[in-house]
């Protein structure tokens, strides 16, 4: 069924009646060419490239839970592609090119706003650190404009100026950066794989990965043994305990990472916006709810909720920046739990199972890297060959020292 | 949460910093493999469940500890001082002798 | 050479009073950190004993007024009001007289003054007279210590002095105007 501004029209004629479920629900088959485990944001629109750019549909993608119950439905919803290294850069560049022809290409309204992303500097050695990052953005050939002090009260004048703590230098613009509907992105996918025949199956749990010979020969499920050529592990905050069933340790901690939304107001916030020195952003929903969060908690955990000082500190730091938001009350606050690598970037690649491929170590960025990374890694595991933006996100970089540490603070996996 | 500090007693999470895996406290030898160093850099277990870490209770008596605890539920199973592990004793020793 | 002057740490912002309470700074005492070098515990005890104090266990202190050791951590206590004699040699020591701002809080309501910045239990069974404990005062690092029943000493480093006083203060005038209500 195609989606349109008229079939909605129509169908509001006719109360509601003609719509259908926008996925099949289909029992699994006993082998497919290729298993996609992780029905979250990056394993179906991994499912959905495989199928579109590669002509592969005889795969299943496996979720033990519901599509897109993980972190892809407990993020913050924003979309940028503001990186500085290379490796990083090309690829998030890719990604929200693919980000602003999404709505077309999956016929789904994913509600992306591109309402423009603001990084707040607060001292000079700051405003070179992002003058230079705004360079390399341009350099990329994306967006980017360093406002002075003046420049940032015309976006935002509700900012506290005042303070002098940490005092508004200026900021970095970034007009194509904004946010999306985080649920409508893994729905939009989700049919788009569903229309090309991938069989999404939800409540299978894998239970283990076969290997015959360092081959991938399928893997065994709640729902029975399925078999497959090739196996894809797509589960950010559960990467380690899949891909322990395949033998492999990785190089990630998982941590929590909170976030918090108030109750609906009028619209008051229309960029995104990054406190550069307190750990902590904010963007306003379409619904109205002030949306924001700050730094990990700091220890690894599988929570999924965190401890009231890290909540204390990140709304002490909304206070310091806009404390027009003081009066407004704050309706849930939730954890997503975060693949943490050493370098604080991703991981794409094959593993030394001959069929066994990993998309992993999201950090937490993962939202935005939704499209290039179901791209990339449906390219890797239909060529055999890692695509060009994401060539550096390669497993062993910890191993050879080839590290994308964006934020230059070593390898520690929660000082990212 | 809170952490018992052997020391100190049951303390409040916000007088500690975290470092990360207790294999943190036990370094290769300087002239180990490349491999040891990236597991023991890199690489961990990471357990859904329970697990052991290193604590600083850095707004406290400034002692490093070693935590068991559960990472789905937060419960704090053990602590102990890190200066006083067996491991690091015989490591010691081990030193002294070569000396 | 400039002539400096010499200041304590809390110098023109203390004392304060509200509602009972009494934040004040005492006389700037020498204090020294003794550090026991590994094996030599039981000697600086005796060096200690031998200036009528001794090695306070964790989270205690011994003496008091006017010439006190108190436990500050793992392997650490400051001598305070004393100095280090006949712990050259077996013990770190470092002069740390100017490296503290150190406050007295007294009154019927310090416990209740204190309960809103310090995340531990003062009541006096839990932490009784001659205490000794490192925790946080609001975000700051603090050593803190039960001189009496209703007094406690505070010290913090030099350099958030104002900050600490500020913070006591505002406890001290909220509860004050809780109080009056």
């Amino acid at each position: 069924m195609r989606y349109s501004g008229l079939r909605v029209f129509t169908e509001g004629l006719f109360g509601n009646k003609g719509w259908k479920p926008a996925w099949r629900d289909p029992e699994p088959k006993r082998e497919y060419d290729t298993i996609i485990i992780g029905g979250g944001g990056h394993g179906l629109s991994t499912a959905y490239y495989l199928a579109k750019n590669h002509g592969l549909t005889n795969i299943a993608v496996l979720e033990k839970g519901y599509l897109g119950g993980g972190n892809v439905g407990r993020n913050t919803t924003i979309v940028r592609a503001n990186y500085f290294l290379p490796g990083n850069q090309e690829f998030y560049s890719h990604s929200l090119k693919l980000w602003e022809g999404l709505e077309a290409e999956l016929n789904y309204n994913v509600m992306h706003s591109q309402r423009g992303l603001i990084n707040l500097f607060h001292s000079d050695g700051q405003r070179d650190a992002f003058a230079r990052r705004g360079n390399a953005m341009i350099n990329q050939g994306d967006d980017a404009e360093l406002l002075d002090r003046e420049g940032v009260r015309r976006h935002l004048p509700y900012l506290d100026f005042e303070q002098t703590r940490f005092p508004i230098y200026g900021g970095l613009l970034h007009r194509r950066g904004g946010t999306a509907r985080h649920d409508a992105v893994a729905w939009g996918y989700a049919r788009g794989a569903d229309q090309r025949g991938v069989d999404l199956i939800q409540n299978c749990e894998v239970t283990g990965i076969d290997i015959k010979d360092g081959r991938v020969t399928g893997v065994q499920t709640t729902r029975g043994a399925i078999k497959a050529k090739k196996v894809g592990i797509i589960v950010a905050g559960r990467s380690g305990q899949v891909a322990a069933m395949a033998g492999m340790r990785l190089p990630i901690e998982s941590h929590i990472l909170q976030a918090f939304v108030t109750e609906g107001l009028k619209p008051v916030i229309d960029h995104v916006v990054s406190f550069g020195m307190g750990h902590f952003y904010i963007s306003q929903s379409d619904k109205g709810g002030l949306v924001f969060g700050g730094d990990l908690d700091f220890y690894a955990s599988y929570a999924a909720r965190g401890n009231l000082p890290m909540v204390e500190h990140v709304m002490e730091a909304g206070m310091t920046l806009m404390p027009m938001i003081g009066k407004a009350k704050v309706l849930r606050s939730w954890g997503g739990i975060m693949d943490m690598t050493p370098d604080g970037s991703p991981i794409i690649d094959k593993t030394d199972v001959g069929g066994l491929y990993i998309d992993c170590g999201w950090n937490y960025g993962g939202f935005k890297a939704v499209p290039a990374s179901g791209w990339c890694m449906a390219h890797l595991m239909a060529t055999g060959e890692s695509h060009e933006v994401a060539r550096r996100y390669r497993l062993d970089r910890f191993a050879t020292g080839r590290l994308l540490d964006e934020e230059g603070t070593g390898s520690q996996h929660n000082l990212h | 949460m809170r952490i018992t500090c052997p020391l100190c007693g049951e303390r409040d999470r916000r007088e500690f910093y975290y470092y990360g895996d207790a294999v943190y406290a036990d370094r290769p030898a300087a002239d180990a493999a490349p491999e040891a160093w990236d597991d023991y850099l890199h690489l961990r277990d990471n357990p859904a469940g329970e697990t052991r870490d290193l604590w600083y209770h850095e707004m406290g008596c400034a002692a490093w500890i070693e935590v068991t605890r559960n990472t789905v539920t937060h419960e704090i199973l053990a602590t102990r001082l890190v200066a006083g592990r067996e491991g690091k004793k015989a490591a010691a020793k081990g030193r002294g002798k070569k000396a | 050479m400039p002539s400096l002057i010499e200041k304590s740490a809390c110098d023109g912002l203390l004392p304060v009073s509200a509602g009972g309470v009494t934040l004040s700074e005492p006389a700037p005492e020498r204090i020294t950190s003794v550090a026991p070098f590994a094996g030599k515990e039981a000697a600086a005890g005796k060096a200690l004993k031998a200036l009528g104090l001794g090695w306070p266990g964790p989270g205690t202190s011994i003496g008091g007024e006017g010439r006190l050791c108190l436990w500050t951590g793992r392997g650490q206590a400051f001598l305070i009001g004393a100095e280090p004699e006949g712990l050259a040699g077996i013990a770190a020591l470092t002069d740390q007289s100017d490296a503290w701002a150190r406050m007295r809080l007294e009154g019927g309501g310090a416990k209740a003054v204190l309960a809103r910045l310090v995340p531990l239990d003062l009541g006096a069974g839990a932490f009784p007279v001659g205490r000794a404990a490192r925790s946080g005062l609001g975000h700051m690092a603090m050593i803190l210590h039960r001189s009496g029943a209703q007094s406690f000493e505070i010290m913090v480093f030099r350099s958030m002095a104002a900050s600490a006083v500020h913070e006591l203060h505002q406890a001290m005038t909220a509860l004050a105007a809780r109080a009056a209500l």
